[in-house]
């Protein structure tokens, strides 16, 4: 209980401290930079002038920057221009689909990545260890971009198995179509609830690709830790003694053995979580897929300011909030730290 | 004639290393006579420890046994399917470790580490294999049993876990039990509590005991027979009091004498000089003889076989014809 507070105590620290970076190197463009986004007709130059007045864009940054924490504290992260809606909105309807992604992706890297790396140990040298090794040092060199545009081409330009995009055209018109309820904006859950299971297998399957390139990555180093992990644990005595006491191979290997290989494993997997959460702009780009990712990098892009810092913002959150919950399954997992 | 429980017959275990193969136990042969505990004494790499694990094949993956019987109700265990072997292991022929601390599984409760040994031999349900628990945990000595069933390991101190693995051990009745320096990792004090309720329980359950250690007191306690081990052979075979009381090979004689007694005052204690062979090296004769103070020129040429005399086996030629 005690840790759980003190890592809260963290989460002012970094989200001051990464926003404020970023307002600062904001701070760098000009008044007139900044405020050019929101004058869409070049006509009105004057208005330029206007927009600079009514937000203070010339005050110092300090003050500036305390107005913006003014807003956030109100719940008004601004008005985003590349997103065309308020940053709040903007957030709330892109971070569901990269929850979803992430969230897809880590359960393909822990379960695979486990269950090859306890094989891997397991048959040490031999040849499930031998093809374990060969995908996962195949998965680490490929880079992210060049493996997502490799399977965007075969399984979507050639097969046309997958598409991109996070849904299909008839899902757009069933979800907005007035007889879908929004329940909690995760559209694989909120279809089960409707009792779409089309809108669910759509939805499904525009994830498919992403998160397989997403999780070819992690993947390797998951089975690397968990390998590495299992041949310790293997080696240690009270394996000897579970096998001493008649216990069945698998028992001795899964539950013995393997209870205590996971617990490097959770914290790579909570680790890995939360940097797809933040990070997957590469593969939310190459992949047209509407999450917070593709937000981010349309912002950067146009310098949409607002976006940017709601952002970040965000990601700051859920990197706390994200090594909190890993630490928590931690202490599910190993007894020595929840009791001691 | 006493029924053995167990047969070792010339037993060879080898270690594959980067160095090339190392024997570790070379043509080792003994028995376990029912109801009684063989002690098997040694220093560190004598092979004592490497003999027993090769009993219920828990040898490191780098051992193997090379060649030898280990047999058990006439069958031999080293030939025995790993299904087979296993109905064996924890039921028949149970066996405790050193370092007790490292012995039980850190993550799982003492509970649950003793009711999966019921559980694994019998059928039984989940209620009645932790009455079971509480039972052998109140047996071996550990107070408020019910509720320590749900702590972990690491709340237990050595000795405590020590208890828990007889108890783990002792809790199907085995015929065996091979205890491999039990007290070693422990205090004194500790030691003495333990050694007592091992010989306590040996004798209530008239159980057969291998008691490997490295320290000739701790045998003198426990042990009815006391096989001495040196460089993976058999140097002397007796039964304890003859051995204690008339060492007859001069291994045996050096270790006696090294031994810190009350009763006498001496400035220093003697020891034995020079180093036991290094792992890998096979000495063409009597692997003691760089060593030994009464070693005769043959002793470097061939190694002596071992002699009998009456129940007593020695690997020494100065027993020849006696």
């Amino acid at each position: 209980m005690r840790f759980i507070l003190r890592r809260l105590c963290l989460l002012p620290l970094v989200v001051l401290g990464v926003t404020f970076l970023l307002f600062f190197l904001t701070q760098r463009l000009s008044p007139e930079m900044r405020a050019s986004l929101y004058v869409k007709d070049p006509r009105q130059m004057g208005a330029l002038e206007e927009v600079i007045r009514e937000y203070g864009l010339r005050d110092n940054v300090f003050k500036q920057y305390g107005r913006w924490l003014k807003n956030v504290a109100h719940g008004d992260l601004g008005y985003s221009p590349s997103a065309n809606m308020p940053v709040a909105q903007a957030l709330k309807k892109y971070l569901p689909a990269t929850i979803q992604l992430a969230f897809v992706t880590m359960i393909l890297v822990v379960f695979f990545g486990v269950w090859f790396g306890a094989a891997s140990a397991v048959h040490k040298d031999k040849w499930q260890d031998n093809l374990a090794r060969f995908i996962s040092v195949g998965g680490f060199s490929l880079p992210i971009f060049v493996l997502g545009l490799i399977l965007l081409m075969v399984f979507y330009g050639q097969l046309h198995w997958f598409a991109p995009g996070g849904y299909s055209i008839q899902t757009d018109i069933i979800i907005h179509g007035g007889e879908f309820k929004t329940y909690t904006g995760f559209l694989l859950i909120d279809s089960l609830l409707n009792g779409q299971w089309r809108v669910f297998g759509d939805v499904f399957s525009h994830l498919i690709l992403p998160a397989l390139t997403l999780c070819i990555g992690s993947f390797a180093l998951m089975v690397r830790v968990m390998r590495s992990s299992m041949l310790e644990e293997l080696g240690k005595d009270y394996v000897r003694t579970a096998r001493a006491k008649g216990l069945p191979e698998y028992q001795v290997i899964y539950k013995h053995a393997g209870k205590n290989a996971i617990i490097p494993v959770i914290t790579l997997a909570g680790i890995q979580f939360v940097r797809l959460l933040g990070g997957t702009v590469i593969v939310e780009t190459i992949f047209d897929y509407p999450g917070i990712g593709r937000f981010g990098v349309l912002a950067a892009q146009q310098l949409d300011i607002a976006g940017i810092l709601g952002f970040s913002l965000l990601v700051a959150v859920l990197f706390v909030f994200g090594n909190l919950l890993c630490d928590l399954l931690y202490t599910a997992v190993d007894p020595r730290i929840r009791l001691e | 004639m006493q029924v053995p429980v167990l047969q070792v017959e010339s037993l060879r275990v080898n270690f594959r290393t980067d160095l090339g193969v190392v024997p570790a136990v070379r043509g080792l042969s003994y028995t376990v006579p029912k109801g009684k505990v063989v002690a098997v004494v040694g220093e560190s790499g004598s092979g004592k420890t490497v003999q027993a694990l090769s009993i219920l094949n828990l040898l490191p993956p780098a051992a193997r046994v090379e060649s030898g019987k280990i047999l058990y109700q006439g069958k031999n265990l080293l030939a025995l399917k790993p299904k087979a072997l296993r109905q064996i292991r924890g039921r028949k022929i149970a066996m405790i470790f050193q370092d007790p601390g490292a012995s039980l599984n850190p993550v799982l409760t003492i509970g649950e580490q003793l009711c999966e040994t019921l559980c694994a031999h019998q059928k039984i349900s989940k209620q009645t294999a932790r009455l079971r628990a509480v039972e052998l945990l109140t047996q071996v000595g550990i107070q408020e049993a019910e509720k320590r069933l749900d702590e972990y390991p690491f709340q237990f101190s050595g000795g405590m876990c020590q208890r828990v693995m007889i108890a783990m051990a002792l809790a199907l009745h085995p015929e065996l039990l091979i205890a491999d320096e039990p007290t070693t990792a422990l205090d004194v004090t500790v030691q003495a509590q333990i050694l007592k309720l091992i010989k306590d329980l040996q004798r209530k359950n008239g159980m057969s005991v291998i008691f490997i250690t490295h320290n000739l007191a701790v045998a003198a306690q426990v042990a009815d027979e006391v096989l001495v081990l040196y460089a993976g052979q058999c140097m002397e075979q007796a039964p304890a009091a003859d051995l204690f009381k008339n060492p007859l090979h001069p291994y045996t004689q050096g270790l006696l004498s090294s031994l810190a007694s009350v009763r006498q005052k001496v400035e220093k204690l003697p020891a034995i000089a020079g180093n036991p062979p290094r792992p890998g090296e096979v000495l063409p004769g009597c692997p003691f003889a760089p060593r030994c103070p009464q070693a005769l020129k043959k002793c470097f040429e061939s190694c002596p076989p071992l002699y009998e005399n009456g129940s007593r086996r020695t690997r020494c030629f100065l027993q020849e014809g006696k």
